[in-house]
């Protein structure tokens, strides 16, 4: 089964494959760079023959996009990558502290019955669009809508299930041994935990972190739905360049794409061998 | 957490941590701290309570009642019994039919990123150079925002487009298609984009499973004279089935949710051809504002979602159950 | 002229660009009916010469030939050589029915051909009420009985078996030895297995093959081989315990003879005239325990104390140090010393073995 050699036809399956993976990536990095005469063009161009950065300034300059004319939209993109960074840091850093502790919890005590993990995974099921009406709803009377804090509640128990399962099945793999050893030597069992037990899964915690990182930062409809002047996020941005402009500003629209996809590339790359953990709530590690 | 409850939280960790430092000459290993256990789970707890229990259990009432904002307080609203979901279920055929869509998408694009992702990961079980980079580069796609995802193929699909001009390319220049103005079109378009977006996570899952299946059967069954063919369909493939099992159910559960690349898309069009579930709630609550008929239409779905991961998982159940304990 | 069943012809296997030297010019024969038993410590290249003889691995030089025709080029499943896995290795999303049927329905057989073939095997290994169950519900022996049936349904030619009694435990051991030798009986096959366990060798087969490193040390019938061992490894590896073997020297002064080793001088009868050509050789004398018994001082060969005694139900295995020679002895229970008793052990000089220092090969006489 293994260790056949690839043959011809097969290599050429590949690569054509690996080009079609890749072209909408090169395309809409092709775009970023667009001159704005290029941006119309019909047919439309493959690779501009000027290529400018031209467009990465424009996003961040507010006079620039009132210069298009564009109905409604004189944002400069600033805001939205602010705001992405602070919803997307902090609602990963609470989802992952918060899904430790509940992993460990589960892992090496497994009380709280079954009730706990089955209520933290089927946060999952419910359709977004679904969840964001009651939201919207309490988050008016309470005077959380269109603010960060809101839109940080939500990402940490829309990752809750991820981070808690990952970290589970990271603490799942040491074994109970390490923490009765420590204890042995004189710790308590809270101390045990975070002296021995964290410290052992730093891989593994790394990975969560940069996969809930990926989720928080792609997520879209809360963003939407929460969000007036004051929260932004990225998605929610492009979105509004989108829709506002029927798609006249692509150079634009497009760096904004790029801007927002360089992290998630990088942090895909990062965690790659444990993305099928991550993945599959933990039932499938490489 | 309030003062109150931080109060009563720092007592508790502070009994346990010298209750603990004191016991600890005789190490109580069999018996696991109940406390702590409870302690660790408790902010789990309290988030899922309160931002997901509270806001489920007041859409619950809520599809339960007539309510728009124009009416005041939720609380004052009139329960109209099961009006909204008999509606909803009998005369609505816009949900209907947006149910019998998603599911007939997610249907086509779950078979079409099982076919393409298994094919691809018996391909890298074969030896060649430069797996590694490849690798990455096959799981990029998976790692694109899905509003990027949508936005660039919905650049890609214009008919100024490099997908019609290689169309035209290959079969004439009238072989340009409308690929927004056309329902079936546009489903094509939704369709493919999730393909590409998403076979990366079926190829991940498998080949790792495949690289999880035991050699010696293998072996074995060659040995028996089983050709490679054989082998692929009576050893592999079942012995892979728990595998596909969980990618399955992981990504069913996810795309019956679609949303994001159809907004950026089609938002639902041309009509409401390529109305997902989710894009029919989003205009119910957000657009219509009939939230109380889209809390109904929720939890609809939200009962066929869990019906349809229980019948997917129940192939597999006994294994499941098996590797908890 | 009939052919052995089996051939193997200085088979060379050479890993990793050459580095590393599995098998170097291992060359044996087996009869049809015949079982062998290839033994040695791991590493040795017995599991090797396995694979490449069911067709799982080629080598890189040498031959294998089944009834006088080679079959280097055959693939494994073409050759009619059937391989028992030591996990076993049953398909375990099948019943055991499908797994016993697996070999005949991928080559096409009819279904009532199969049905009656896995009949028959699962009546031989007594399995006929299982066939309905799963695999992955059966336990350790069961699982082995329907591994074997699984090849014996294709009717190979030759039997191969991968460590067949290491993964039982003891009861289980034994019924399966018994298993293994009724199944030879039975349908005379030609049975080839691999083990570290000179036990398992020593009960079911007719040869053993003793491997080291890479060589065929000796291949010799089950019966002889613990009295003549042809070289010092063998010696050292069969019995239990296995042969004392002692480095010294020949002196001699032209009348008679003597091996010595320290202060340990032991008289070699006139019978063994030939060791005086090897006067002054480094040299190891064999002595087995049981050919060591016990005996009064001033008869006795050497004299000593002992160390330790290890009953072992109607034998004992007595450890006596003298000097600084360690020498065990097998003693009826009913003789056995106490340890730390002072004790004389009076050697069977029939029984004595020569290896020569240098080469560890045996001196004949």
């Amino acid at each position: 089964m293994t260790g056949r050699k690839l043959t011809w036809p097969l290599a050429f399956v590949l690569f054509g494959a690996l080009i079609v993976s890749l072209f909408p990536v090169f395309w809409i990095v092709m775009t970023a760079i667009k001159p704005p005469t290029d941006w119309n063009a019909s047919p439309a161009i493959w690779i501009p023959s000027h290529p400018t950065l031209i467009n990465f300034k424009t996003l961040f300059d507010p006079d620039s996009i009132r210069a298009y004319g564009v109905g409604g939209v004189s944002q400069a993109a600033t805001n939205s990558v602010f705001g992405s960074l602070l919803a997307s840091v902090v609602g990963t850093a609470l989802s992952v502290a918060i899904g430790l502790f509940a992993a460990i919890g589960i892992s090496r005590y497994a009380n709280g019955g079954k009730a706990t993990p089955l209520i933290i995974l089927s946060g999952r099921m419910f359709p977004p669009a679904a969840i964001a009406v009651p939201f919207v709803i309490i988050y008016s009377n309470v005077g959380l809508i269109d603010t960060y804090r809101g839109l940080i509640a939500i990402y940490v128990a829309g990752t809750l299930p991820f981070s808690t399962w990952m970290l589970k099945s990271f603490v799942d793999d040491l074994p109970r041994e390490i923490e009765e050893a420590a204890m042995i030597d004189g710790r308590s069992r809270l101390m045990a935990h975070v002296f021995v037990t964290i410290p052992l899964i730093r891989g593994g915690l790394l990975a969560t972190t940069l996969f809930v990182f990926i989720l928080n930062w792609s997520e879209f409809m809360f963003a939407l739905v929460l969000s007036y002047s004051n929260v932004t996020t990225i998605p929610v941005q492009l979105a509004r360049y989108v829709t506002a402009t029927a798609g006249t500003l692509y150079g634009v629209q497009a760096a904004l794409a790029v801007l927002a996809m360089i992290p998630l590339v990088l942090a895909g790359l990062l965690i790659q061998s444990h993305l099928a953990r991550g993945m599959t709530f933990g039932a499938v590690k490489r | 957490m309030n003062e109150l409850s931080e109060l009563r939280v720092a007592s508790e960790v502070s009994d346990l941590a010298r209750e603990d430092a004191q016991g600890v000459t005789a190490p109580r290993s069999s018996l696991p701290s109940n406390r702590l256990g409870q302690l660790l789970m408790l902010p789990g707890q309290i988030v899922s309570l309160l931002v997901l229990v509270v806001p489920l259990v007041v859409a619950f009432y809520m599809s339960f009642t007539d309510w728009t904002p124009t009416h005041g307080s939720l609380l004052e609203a009139t329960l109209v019994g099961l009006d909204n979901y008999k509606e909803l279920l009998i005369y609505d055929t816009r949900f209907v039919e947006a149910v019998v869509r998603t599911l007939l998408i997610s249907a086509v694009c779950l078979a079409l990123e099982f076919v393409f992702g298994l094919s691809l990961a018996v391909l890298f079980l074969r030896e060649f150079r430069g797996k590694a980079i490849l690798f990455s580069a096959f799981l990029t796609p998976m790692m694109i925002l899905p509003v990027v995802v949508g936005y660039t193929f919905w650049m890609l699909f214009q008919s100024n487009g490099p997908i019609n001009q290689l169309l035209m390319l290959a079969f004439g220049s009238g072989a340009g298609l409308q690929w927004f103005r056309s329902a079936p079109l546009a489903v094509s378009a939704v369709i493919i984009t999730e393909v590409w977006h998403w076979t990366p996570l079926f190829f991940l899952i498998l080949l790792s499973g495949l690289n999880a299946i035991p050699e010696n059967p293998v072996r074995a069954a060659v040995i028996l004279g089983a050709t490679p063919r054989q082998v692929f369909w009576r050893i592999v493939l079942p012995m892979l089935k728990p595998v596909i099992i969980v990618a399955f159910v992981i990504r069913a559960m996810e795309i019956v949710k679609l949303f994001d690349e159809v907004f950026m898309l089609t938002r639902g069009g041309p009509g409401t051809s390529t109305e997902t579930i989710s894009l029919y709630i989003y205009k119910l609550a957000f657009a219509d504002f009939q939230l109380a008929y889209g809390a109904a239409a929720a939890f609809l779905v939200l009962l066929g979602t869990l019906v349809l991961i229980h019948l997917l998982l129940a192939p597999i159940r006994n294994q499941l159950l098996e590797a908890r304990r | 002229m009939t052919f052995p069943k089996l051939e193997i012809v200085n088979l060379r296997k050479l890993f990793g660009n050459e580095s590393f030297v599995a098998l170097d010019g291992v060359d044996f024969a087996v009869e049809a009916g015949e079982t062998v038993a290839l033994l040695g410590p791991s590493g040795c290249g017995k599991s090797t010469t396995l694979n490449i003889i069911v067709g799982l691995e080629q080598p890189t030089s040498g031959d294998i030939r089944i009834d006088g025709r080679s079959v280097i080029g055959i693939p494994p499943g073409k050759r009619n050589v059937g391989l028992v896995f030591q996990d076993y290795a049953v398909f375990t999303h099948m019943t055991v029915f499908e797994n016993l049927a697996f070999g005949l329905i991928i080559r096409g057989r009819a279904k009532a051909e199969i049905a009656r073939a896995v009949h028959d095997v699962a009546e031989l290994l007594g399995m006929q009420n299982s066939l309905k169950l799963s695999a992955a519900e059966l336990g350790g022996s069961e699982l082995q009985r329907v591994a074997i049936g699984r090849t014996l349904v294709t009717k190979p030619a030759i039997l191969l078996l991968d460590e067949p009694l290491s993964n039982l435990e003891a009861s289980a051991r034994i019924a399966m030895r018994r298993e293994l030798r009724r199944l030879q009986s039975e349908i005379g096959l030609t049975i080839i297995y691999v083990t570290h366990d000179q036990v398992e060798a020593l009960c079911l087969a007719d040869r053993i093959a003793v491997m080291n490193a890479g060589k065929l040390q000796q291949i010799e019938r089950t019966s002889v081989i613990c009295k003549k061992p042809d070289h010092v490894f063998v010696a050292g590896f069969m019995g239990s315990p296995p042969m004392n073997l002692l480095r010294g020297e020949i002196i001699g002064d032209g009348t008679s003879a003597g091996f010595r080793r320290d202060g340990l001088i032991i008289r070699l009868p006139s019978s063994e005239a030939f060791a005086t050509n090897y006067v002054g050789q480094p040299i190891i004398l064999g002595l087995r325990p049981e050919s060591l018994t016990l005996a009064a001082a001033n008869e006795a060969t050497i004299c000593g104390k002992v160390a330790v005694v290890e009953p072992r139900g109607p034998e004992a295995v007595v450890t006596v140090e003298a000097g600084t020679v360690s020498l065990k002895a097998v003693v009826p229970t009913a003789e056995r010393p106490q340890e730390g008793a002072d004790i004389g052990l009076l050697a069977d000089p029939s029984s004595f073995v020569f290896f020569s220092g240098e080469t560890g090969r045996r001196l004949a006489s």
